[in-house]
């Protein structure tokens, strides 16, 4: 260990020597939330005066809402007030040497790059490295062809009017007690515009955008996509966020108009917390998409593997005739995690489709839930919904529940939904030992088997270290 | 809360409360019970649409309603011949007319050594302190507002036991029967059905009405085996269309109980069935089969609650529904797996036929393991019949309607297959091909 920090610290101080210059923002508000501190937050990011009314009447509107409690997860409850809502990240580790050890380890398990190791610790440098000519490269490229990917308070800037149009237009302010929050406070986020025609020429990712590296924890993202645009979105990273946050309520929206298409991935893997249950981040997204136009298709993919407790169901509003909705998850819960994740697929239009695939995985004294909806409303002739959801349970200690809700209020709509939960089973686990491969990697083989639907879904680098990372998340489960 | 003080409905149940005089008042334990159950569904008024388990049945049309505490002539109505369920003319019954027990119609005379069945008024009246575990049991978490007043209500019910070891051949007949009366009136009923270890029993409850008979009838079973009983039971549901028919059953199944359960649900305006099944033994077992065929706008709600506590226990379920018109049918049916309820095995499976535009169907199997050797699997559908079949039928000269109605029958006759005696299965086939007519005319 000793050697690797040294190298770390190397590598580090010659940067330094490069003459990078640190930049952390000095500005934070005092811990509270009221109109003024919305107004304040407001100003500081020099949002324009519909901005600032509109995070108001959001905040208005929140007072009025009660803690949903509805899901299946114990938690203490949050005091507001306590929270910073512009805070530049406090208390982070000057160098590598101060990071806890079982955080590096890990990195060094998931084969991230060193360079690397120090931004998702949190390390305070402007730890951007070699990604600045890698997004400022993407950023040309994106421009010549219309693409607008930027940070959410730069379009706010600069693309107002598109903004205005389309904020809040997939998930109002008032939606929920974390959307409502979010859009009265939230700090950044990004934007996606692929204008009409365009096929999104590289895979958009929060990686390389590099003026939105800290995002806090009210992250808004906005994607949209006109007529016949593809695009294909990555989130998170593969390897453990350290954050002090204990509240991260993030909204996420997607318009996508006439054959459109976007394809989201997210890859969570947030501090879940030591092996006692201590720490940890509560991950309460509201994620949804509205495929607006004719034959136009969302698809999610999701790899949960982090957060104390994750709350979130991307979902799909379906909208146009013939559009598609897709939903692929894997949510893995070990130790005292929890996760009440799933998805919504509300059929609206004409020959809607929509397809779900989740796979549950608990482990230690986790709770692992599915939550979700699929609704066809009256007027989605010949709606077409599968969904199936597969749980395994590793010990003894931990849950898995599924929640399914099925609504149709059309005759001509086909819906089925399937699931299944049980342990690995014995006989998979005793052939494969059969052949000398250790406990261990059985299991992780059989998950990763067990996974596989999902996996091909994601990005093919994103595949290989999701793999990677259900291995290390469930390292301690046997035996 | 204070809202449900002007609640029209919870207004009629309050003054039914003062003007009644219910069986065993007079008995501390059982007033203090009553009163404290009423006190509670005063504070707690009807279940809305954010309880879960009531989700997709409103009662807000109920809320407006004031029924009658009672129907002071059901002791003497004539209950018209039709009615009555024909295979239950022989065999030992107990009859109840508007909520109130007619002996003069229930025939308890011939019954096999080693049962007991008496109505719970006038076991009451014989012994209270045997009943007290049941009538005097506090309130608990699972109780909604119907539940609540059930307890502070109850007129009467069925007390039904059968000794250790005692095999009863023939099935034994509850009947319930709503008859048009002065004023819709509503009524409670409380019944406990008991087998002693290894006994066996078969059961049939029916529900039949008249069409103008708008009652409210609220219905609480306690269903108690123990090792090694087994009982069948078959609920035959046709109560009259303007009717509002409310059940909850309590299921307890001790070390190696078995249960068979077969439902059909075809009347009332509004029915809801909520069975919570306790496998608390270990290997216990739990078979049910059920259908509804809906129309016009019925709403029907199947809440089927299962609970794997016993190491080794066994559920399946299978459950279909065919809704047509502006019927809404909701089925839900839980599989919960406790900790340390080893080899459990469920299932759950919810199909179900939309005939209609304006109808809706809502289903929601759920499962929550916590425990890990375990099986559990549901599955739900929902779709419409299949158009080749439907072309091949006509191509074969049959009419669309009565095509329609072969393949409805077929989907439903699946969940009555096991239904023994044979007579009996053939009756339920009867009423299912009769209600299809009747939704297609």
């Amino acid at each position: 260990m000793a050697t690797q920090s040294s190298e770390v610290q190397a590598a580090l101080s010659r940067r330094y020597e490069a003459g990078f210059v640190t930049d952390i923002e000095s500005l934070s508000l005092p811990p509270g939330l009221d109109e003024d501190t919305i107004r304040a937050l407001s100003a500081i990011k020099e949002e324009p005066e519909w901005m600032t009314e509109w995070r108001l009447s959001a905040y208005r509107h929140w007072l009025t809402m009660r803690q949903p409690d509805w899901a299946h997860v114990r938690l203490a409850p949050i005091d507001f007030q306590a929270i910073s809502y512009y805070s530049a990240p406090k208390n982070k580790p000057k160098s590598l040497d101060e990071v806890d050890p079982k955080l590096l380890e890990t990195y060094e398990k998931l084969g991230v790059p060193l360079h690397e190791r120090a931004k998702l610790a949190g390390v305070a440098v402007d730890a951007v490295f070699d990604s600045v000519s890698v997004a400022t490269t993407a950023r040309e490229q994106l421009a010549k062809v219309g693409v607008i990917f930027c940070s959410m308070s730069e379009a706010i800037r600069e693309h107002g009017e598109l903004v205005r149009q389309y904020l809040g237009s997939v998930v109002p302010q008032g939606d929920n007690f974390f959307a409502a929050l979010n859009s009265a406070v939230f700090s950044d986020g990004s934007f996606v515009f692929i204008p009409k025609g365009v096929r999104c020429p590289m895979e958009l990712s929060t990686y390389f955008r590099i003026n939105a590296g800290h995002t806090g924890q009210f992250e808004r993202t906005l994607i949209i996509a006109e007529e016949d645009a593809v695009v294909s979105y990555l989130e998170g990273c593969t390897a453990p966020m350290r954050d002090d946050n204990q509240l991260h309520a993030a909204v996420v929206e997607l318009v996508a108009l006439e054959r459109a298409s976007i394809k989201y991935s997210t890859v969570q893997n947030w501090y879940p917390g030591d092996e006692n249950g201590k720490g940890g981040i509560y991950n309460f997204v509201t994620k949804r998409g509205e495929c607006r136009g004719d034959d136009s298709r969302i698809t999610w993919t999701q790899v949960e593997t982090g957060s104390a407790i994750t709350w979130k169901y991307p979902s799909c509003v379906l909208r146009g005739d013939r559009s598609v909705g897709e939903f692929h998850s894997v949510a893995l819960t070990h130790h005292y995690q929890q996760a009440d994740t799933g998805t919504k697929m509300i059929h609206v239009g004409r020959d809607t489709k929509s397809k779900i695939v989740a796979k549950g995985i608990s482990a230690g004294r986790s709770q692992n839930s599915y939550r979700g909806l699929v609704k066809v409303e009256k007027g989605a002739v010949n709606a077409r919904n599968h969904t199936r959801c597969d749980s395994i349970l590793i010990g003894k200690k931990c849950g898995s529940h599924t929640y399914p809700y099925v609504e149709v209020k059309n005759p001509t709509a086909i819906v089925e939904h399937e699931a299944t939960t049980s342990k690995i089973s014995d006989d998979q686990l005793f052939y494969c030992r059969s052949r000398g491969i250790g406990e261990e990697d059985a299991v992780s083989m059989i998950v990763d088997g067990f996974c596989k639907q999902v996996f091909r879904e994601l990005p093919m680098e994103f595949a290989v270290e999701a793999k990677k990372l259900l291995e290390v998340s469930l390292e301690g489960a046997i035996g | 809360m204070n809202t449900a003080a002007v609640v029209p409905f919870v207004e009629s149940m309050r003054s039914a409360a003062a003007a009644l005089r219910l069986p065993g008042s007079g008995l501390a334990w059982l007033d203090a019970t009553r009163r404290e159950a009423m006190q509670a569904f005063v504070a707690h008024g009807l279940p809305a649409t954010r309880n879960e388990l009531w989700k997709y049945t409103t009662v807000r049309g109920l809320a407006q309603r004031q029924y009658a505490p009672r129907d002071d002539k059901a002791a003497n109505r004539p209950v018209d011949e039709a009615l009555f369920p024909p295979e239950a003319m022989d065999g030992p019954r107990a009859v109840f007319v508007n909520g109130v027990f007619r002996s003069d119609l229930s025939r308890l005379d011939r019954l096999p050594d080693g049962v007991g069945l008496q109505s719970l008024s006038s076991a009451l009246d014989a012994e209270p302190e045997p009943l007290r575990f049941l009538l005097g049991a506090p309130k608990d978490a699972g109780d909604d507002g119907f539940t609540l007043l059930n307890r502070a209500l109850w007129a009467d019910g069925v007390v039904l036991r059968v000794a250790a070891g005692v095999h009863v051949r023939g099935p034994l007949h509850v009947v319930h029967v709503g008859v048009a009366a002065d004023a819709a009136t509503a009524w409670h009923l409380r019944s406990l059905i008991e087998l002693g270890d290894d006994a066996r029993l078969a059961i049939v409850e029916h529900h039949v009405g008249e069409a103008a008979a708008g009652h409210l009838a609220n219905l609480v079973c306690n269903i108690k085996l123990h090792e090694q009983a087994h009982l069948d039971w078959v609920g035959i549901q046709r109560a009259g269309a303007d009717a509002t028919l409310l059940r909850c059953t309590d299921i307890q199944l001790h070390d190696d109980a078995t249960l068979d359960f077969h439902a059909l649900e075809l009347g009332g305006k509004l029915a809801r069935h909520e069975i919570r099944v306790d496998l608390a033994g270990a290997r216990s077992r739990f078979e049910s089969r059920g259908a509804f065929v809906l129309h016009q706008r019925q709403h029907a709600d199947t809440e089927l609650l299962v609970t794997h506590r016993g190491r080794d226990t066994f559920s399946h379920a299978s459950w279909r529904g065919v809704a047509d018109d502006r019927a809404r049918g909701v089925v839900h049916g839980r599989i919960l797996v406790l900790p340390g309820a080893d080899g459990a095995d469920g299932g759950f499976y919810n199909k179900n036929l939309l005939l209609s535009p304006s109808a809706e169907i809502d289903t929601r199997p759920a499962l929550e393991i916590y425990a890990d050797e375990v099986r559990a699997n549901h599955g739900a559908t929902v779709g419409q019949l299949d158009e080749n079949v439907l072309f091949y039928l006509r191509s074969r000269g049959i009419p669309l309607e009565m095509a329609r109605r072969i393949l409805v029958r077929a989907f439903c006759a699946v969940t009555l297959e096991r239904i023994e005696p044979p007579s009996l299965r053939e009756h339920c086939l009867a009423l299912l091909v009769e209600q299809l007519r009747e939704a297609s005319t």
